[in-house]
């Protein structure tokens, strides 16, 4: 009798074949890097230039990750980046008064308990998430607004960390906490129990909780997981700008289109590539596009943006080619 | 108390809402024993065992396990208790290595200082497919995409690999090809001679006479029968099914093909890499052109290729009725043609929407008005005259799919079909779950639908349904076409068999 689809070790097999996509990437992206290094007259891979896309994919890379778990659920939040808002503040208010230790607490404790607060929402509203978290959003910039300067007159606010305290957002120690982080979301998405129940909710909610997993407390765990991303982002994005703009009106919600951006193009990887570890080779895809033409003098805001959906469509396109995706 | 008794069910009681779904139900499985249980589509199999796999809750009655309570809280409750369970209709999670989907919700045992090794977890599934001589599957693999029969493998094995003393199957035999069909059978005996109990649904009555020691037949949520499986038949079984005569042969009783010579659609050469290779044929105005074959013989993707669902590599698929190449699903829905895939609640019905627009989405086209004004009363009459037509049991048209059972959601899925004019139907075992009364309904369909000119490519994994109802039978093997016979040839079953083989 004929076994169906049978194979020799198929896990070394899946191993080594995502090794050598992920080579390839790195590859081409080593290729891609040159002729733009040729493009833009030498200054892509100027030492300088290098240094500041490494240290700029680091808190996309971070929001991205956290995106990969919230995604992986099924569930969708929008106030992410009012999140994100909020954590940068605490970093520095809490910076200022505990010094490293409140940098590091502020922009966890906030990002922690801020997205697990939503997923509490999530769990037991029944409410659709991204209606949630739309309203959320408004009540974080809103907060924000208050918080700072108490006048929701003033619709640009800002906060600036003093240069002391913003050694994280500095190579070595942005690559150091990203080759920490990798290692941490690697390890939670693919070889813990909570980060396969989170796959299996997204999978389908019937079977999951026919397979005795519990639904609510795993959203739980994802808010902690992804918060714990997140706080960790707003501590980077805090460290490397130094400062953190806000507007009412959602607007927050332009903090995150970069990290949406590359999870998307992970998810288009993820076939042939885990897609923790395709997010930060699509961090710096992206981020050395953007680079590429910040140099060339395209204008951000407008066609870098469209560029950038131009990109990602194309991509998508050639990610999806061969794809069976059938039930036979 | 009688010892012998694994599992004893006492005045068992289960509402939805206003519906009574299990009234007053008492039975029994002793050790060792194979129990049929069999009833029509909506007659609560299904909710009784899922109350003892602990996936529904009891309102009211008593579960005796070896002469204790049993009161499962949770499935894993009673995977637990030396209890699991295979479903009709709850598949796996497709995001997830089909390794992982055999030990979900049960990774702990493989958790060390918090991380699951997966490389113990994919030993520990390969040792459950290795132990109960199930076909292998590559366990690294994500499920999506798999077969619905490999997947129903991926769940069985999740269900052995609880080493359970109670194995409930629900109706996972019509998911399966005749060669796993036999795996299973003999995975049952297994478990009979180490002294383990299964309780098995299906809808195909021989065959559930043949399988099982002992048959209890349900009927509107309540206990009809209860019988020796070596001392009825199935119009016994039919009849205590039904609570009236059916005929038990409900499949064409005429020993010649009769079809008309106009050849309505062509195919040459057809061939999908690694699926199927060069496979030509022709079907004819009221034919019924059956396909038939083993788990990897391509038969459902024949049925994919020809509607355009899956791009073939090479070959034609020449709609002659209307000179024109069909190339993509919507062209060939377009010039009258209509599918009705193996896994109607993923692939066919929209399953979240009612059955109002169930019925009257694929046929919009012929609904709209001159400007393409959708009138709700035009609708509204075709969804409810195609729900008096075919007798879909439902409390209305808004009545969501997913609420509906097995039967009657086929009903639908076919039946919106059938209500457009359809020149070629191409159906891919369209009696998957359907109880005995359905399916004599669905082949009468199918004899109306020949009688009117329709031209059907009818794939099925049940040798008998298309031994019953084709005028010619096309067997494939290994993905290309064995051998044609025609319905007044040596039309049997060891004759396909062979060249199945």
């Amino acid at each position: 009798m004929r076994l169906i689809q049978s194979k020799q070790n198929p896990p070394q097999e899946k191993h080594q074949n995502q090794a050598v996509f992920a080579l390839l990437l790195i590859a081409v992206i080593v290729v891609i890097s040159v002729i733009f290094n040729a493009v833009s007259g030498g200054k892509f891979l100027d030492g300088t230039n290098v240094k500041i896309i490494i240290s700029h994919i680091v808190w996309p890379t971070f929001v991205a990750w956290g995106f990969c778990f919230l995604f992986a659920c099924g569930y969708t939040d929008l106030s992410v980046g009012a999140i994100l808002v909020l954590g940068s503040f605490a970093t520095t208010i809490l910076g200022s008064w505990l010094g490293y230790p409140g940098v590091i607490l502020g922009g966890l404790i906030v990002g922690i308990l801020l997205t697990f607060l939503n997923f509490n929402i999530f769990a037991f509203t029944k409410i659709p998430s991204w209606i949630a978290g739309i309203s959320l959003a408004m009540i974080y910039e809103a907060v924000a607004v208050f918080f700072k300067v108490n006048k929701t007159t003033e619709t640009l606010i800002y906060t600036e960390m003093s240069k002391s305290l913003r050694y994280l957002g500095n190579l070595p120690w942005s690559v150091i906490i990203l080759a920490v982080g990798l290692l941490i979301a690697y390890i939670i998405y693919n070889k813990t129990t909570v980060g396969l129940n989170i796959r299996a909710l997204g999978g389908n909610k019937d079977v999951a909780k026919a397979l005795g997993i519990n639904i609510t407390k795993t959203l739980l765990m994802v808010g902690l997981i992804c918060g714990l991303f997140i706080g960790i982002a707003a501590i980077i994005q805090q460290s490397i700008a130094g400062r953190t703009l806000v507007k009412t009106g959602l607007t927050s919600i332009n903090m995150v289109f970069q990290p949406l951006a590359i999870v998307l193009l992970a998810q288009v990887l993820q076939k042939r590539l885990n897609i923790i570890i395709a997010v930060p080779l699509c961090s710096i895809i992206i981020f050395a596009i953007f680079n590429l033409m910040t140099i060339m003098g395209v204008p951000s805001g407008t066609l870098q943006e469209a560029f950038l959906g131009a990109f990602l469509i194309a991509f998508g396109i050639i990610g999806q080619r061969g794809y069976k995706g059938v039930v036979k | 108390m009688n010892t012998d008794k694994m599992l004893e069910i006492i005045g068992l009681n289960k509402y939805f809402g206003p519906t009574h779904a299990n009234k007053n139900l008492s039975f029994s499985v002793k050790k060792g024993e194979i129990k049929g249980l069999i009833g029509e589509n909506g007659s609560g199999k299904s909710t009784l065992i899922s109350q003892i796999a602990g996936l529904y809750s009891s309102d009211s009655g008593q579960m005796l396990l070896d002469g204790k309570p049993y009161s499962p809280g949770s499935p894993i409750d009673a995977n637990n208790r030396g209890i699991s369970i295979v479903m009709q209709e709850l598949g796996v999670i497709g995001s997830l290595p089909a390794g992982v989907n055999v030990f979900l919700g049960r990774t702990k045992q493989f958790t060390k200082n918090g991380v699951v090794s997966l490389k113990a977890l994919n030993k520990a599934a390969a040792e459950q497919f290795e132990k109960w001589d199930l076909p292998k599957v590559p366990l690294s693999k994500l499920t999506d995409g798999m077969m619905i029969e490999t997947r129903k493998i991926i769940e069985l094995a999740r269900a052995l690999s609880v080493d359970p003393r109670l194995l409930l199957l629900d109706e996972i035999t019509q998911s399966l090809s005749m060669n796993n069909r036999n795996k299973l059978y003999e995975l049952i005996n297994k478990l009979k001679a180490m002294g383990r109990s299964v309780i098995v649904i299906t809808h195909d009555v021989e065959e559930l006479i043949r399988i099982t020691d002992t048959i209890t037949v349900l009927r509107d949520g309540e206990v009809v029968g209860d019988v020796v499986s070596a001392e009825t038949t199935p119009d016994e079984i039919k009849h205590m099914m039904v609570g009236r005569e059916i005929s038990g042969d409900y499949y064409r009783a005429d020993t010649t093909p009769e079809y008309a010579d106009k050849v309505v659609l062509s195919v040459r050469d057809l061939t999908v890499p690694g699926e199927i290779e060069n496979v030509s044929f022709d079907v004819h105005e009221s034919e019924i052109l059956g396909f038939c074959g083993l788990s990897d013989s391509g038969i459902h993707s024949v049925g994919k290729a020809v509607y355009g669902l899956i791009k073939p590599s090479g070959g034609s698929i020449h709609l002659k009725s209307k000179d024109l190449m069909i190339k993509s699903a919507s062209k060939a829905l377009r010039n009258n043609m209509a599918y009705v895939p193996k896994d109607r609640d993923n692939e066919a019905l929209m399953i979240r929407a009612s059955i109002h627009d169930n019925f009257v989405l694929p046929s919009l086209t012929e609904l709209q008005g001159k400007v393409g004004y959708l009138s709700p009363a035009k609708l509204k009459k075709m969804a409810q005259d195609m729900t008096d037509k075919l007798s879909v049991k439902c409390t209305d048209i808004y009545q969501t799919i997913d609420a509906l059972s097995g039967g009657n959601k086929q009903k639908v899925n076919l039946g919106r079909w059938l209500a457009k004019d359809i020149k070629l139907l191409i159906l891919d075992c369209p009696t998957r779950g359907v109880d005995v009364g359905v399916k004599a309904y669905i082949y009468f369909l199918m004899k109306e639908a020949k009688n009117n000119g329709v031209a059907t490519i009818l794939i099925s994994d049940e040798l008998t349904e298309v031994l019953g109802m084709s005028d010619r039978l096309i067997v494939m093997k290994d993905g290309t076409v064995a051998d044609v016979i025609r319905r007044d040839e040596d039309f049997t079953e060891q004759s396909v068999i062979r060249v199945m083989i």
